[in-house]
């Protein structure tokens, strides 16, 4: 083995990612938390934890571009730091999406909706961006294209509660026995607010599998 | 990827028989990812249409020691080709072969064949000199005659018999090798007084100056600095619109910046990837490919 350095470098920034998407995935399982528990203080705590994936995600990208710019790489390496370089910028994107999510958990006052399981749809999430890393840090093709199927189940989860949530909405509205309506409103916008968001997370992670899968096998199957 | 294809090897019974067995390539053995057999070479068919040179199971040998295995490949015309692999894989050998420069070894032992826009560049009838009119070489060193810089461009339009308007000759010369503006008014200057970066253009000058068709590059920017370098590099990628332009080079990223097709020689003169430049440096098919161009080798 030569360019021992490289190789090394390589390395660290493979376990780099994979340390940034733990850190990720473990604050929008915090957000999750705080929504279910309408824990504003918890929410509070990812909002300002979002500092530590920024700063993590700008050391990153500096090493990528030290790479490119030092070491020429070519062939798997390449697509390996071209890979990496566009998967912390998802990574970062979930960790700014939970930051949302922490912000809604302290101001959300009713249960109007128990049918929309939230958490439902924030595990499915979890998993997908787990599945994605797994895929990266294994570099199995097959777990790229399972992310891509998890998404549709996420989007059809997603799109089914937001339905609900403006049917009853529209409901409400008909019979007017809401008398709270503009509290109810603000909560309904956050509510849709959370499933879109959640909904992105699941997209994110379908770009990080489809950049998983390019870097694997310089295939561009899940790329848009 | 679809016009890669396995080239078998031939258990190369090194006799340049005229007739290979037709076609001992077959088209259904196209190379998909993931599927390379490493040890088979994984060669682009370049159309014979499309090529000006081909050789076909080219094995030379310096005594005992094989220098190349069985290469077959055509080279496109007008692009730039790379020749990349570590050293002592037959790169230079290869590009020696091309214009018989290896005749000069008495150890060489060569088979297979080499042609030349259709024709055996060593079958009887041909005049070695003639060829090399035809398909030029710049050395590593640059090495220009100790003469005037006119007479280095001219020499061999003069050894030719030229008798056409030789200034203009050698002023197009020295402008296609990027070199008239700095030399116009000391043409009659020794070229040995111009640095090393305006010597290999000239020593470029004076191989384009018989106008060939192929122009053969042995490391051609190693002895110079980054700046001599980079315009070696821009007047090889102009040179491609006129020439056919193949370089050997240790420098990988050299090959990457200026090169159209790459072809890959390991160990044991082995022809083992031949394709496009970006295919080889992002993707390439073979294993031990991606282990040298990663330095994972070599």
């Amino acid at each position: 083995m030569v360019r021992k350095e490289y190789q090394t470098k390589l390395d660290e920034l493979r376990d780099d990612v994979l340390y940034m998407s733990e850190v990720v995935a473990e604050r929008l399982r915090l957000a999750l938390d705080a929504l279910e528990q309408q824990d504003g203080d918890l929410g509070e705590e990812v909002i300002t934890g979002d500092a530590e994936v920024n700063e993590l995600y700008l050391d990153l990208e500096q090493d990528c571009i030290d790479l490119i710019a030092l070491q020429q790489p070519v062939a798997g390496d390449l697509r390996f730091i071209a890979a990496s370089f566009k998967i912390i910028t998802d990574l970062e994107r979930i960790a700014d999406l939970a930051t949302n999510l922490g912000g809604y958990a302290g101001e959300a006052h009713q249960e109007l909706y128990p049918d929309v399981d939230i958490q439902r749809i924030g595990d499915a999430t979890l998993e997908m961006l787990e599945t994605a890393m797994n895929a990266y840090r294994e570099e199995t093709a097959e777990a790229c294209y399972a992310v891509s199927e998890m998404d549709d189940e996420v989007d059809e989860l997603c799109e089914a509660a937001s339905e609900l949530v403006v049917r009853d909405l529209i409901q409400r509205d008909q019979l007017g026995s809401d008398e709270d309506i503009e509290g109810t409103m603000r909560d309904v916008s956050r509510l849709l607010l959370t499933i879109r968001d959640l909904e992105r997370v699941g997209d994110h992670g379908v770009n990080i599998a489809a950049r998983s899968l390019y870097m694997i096998e310089n295939n561009d199957d899940l790329l848009y | 990827m679809s016009d890669s294809y396995h080239i078998q090897e031939t258990d190369a019974d090194s006799s340049s028989s005229p007739d290979p067995t037709p076609d001992d390539s077959s088209t259904d053995d196209t190379v998909r990812p993931g599927e390379t057999d490493d040890l088979v070479p994984t060669i682009e068919d370049v159309p014979e249409s499309q090529s000006v040179i081909r050789s076909e199971d080219l094995t030379v040998h310096y005594g005992d020691e094989q220098a190349l295995q069985s290469v077959t490949v055509g080279i496109p015309e007008r692009e730039v080709t790379a020749i990349i692999g570590p050293s002592g894989c037959g790169k230079s050998t290869y590009l020696r072969c091309l214009n018989r420069m290896n005749d000069m070894i008495d150890a060489a032992k060569i088979s297979g064949t080499v042609r030349f826009r259709g024709t055996d560049i060593y079958a009887e009838d041909i005049d070695p000199v003639a060829l090399r009119r035809k398909i030029g070489m710049v050395f590593q060193k640059p090495n220009p005659f100790p003469k005037s810089i006119y007479d280095n461009v001219a020499y061999g339009l003069k050894i030719q018999g030229f008798e056409g308007d030789m200034d203009a000759r050698v002023e197009e010369a020295l402008r296609n090798a990027a070199l008239w503006d700095e030399v116009k008014d000391q043409l009659d200057s020794s070229g040995l007084d111009l640095s090393g970066g305006q010597q290999q253009r000239l020593c470029i000058a004076r191989a384009i100056a018989p106008d060939p068709e192929v122009v053969l590059m042995d490391e051609p920017a190693s002895a110079l600095d980054p700046v001599a370098t980079a315009k070696v590099e821009d007047l090889i990628a102009d040179l491609s619109e006129q020439y056919t332009v193949i370089i050997v080079t240790h420098n990988m990223q050299q090959a990457a910046r200026i090169s159209d097709k790459t072809a890959v020689f390991l160990t044991g003169g082995q022809l083992v990837e031949f394709g496009n430049t970006d295919q080889i440096f992002e993707n390439p098919e073979n294993q031990r490919v991606e282990d040298y161009i990663t330095g994972k080798f070599g």
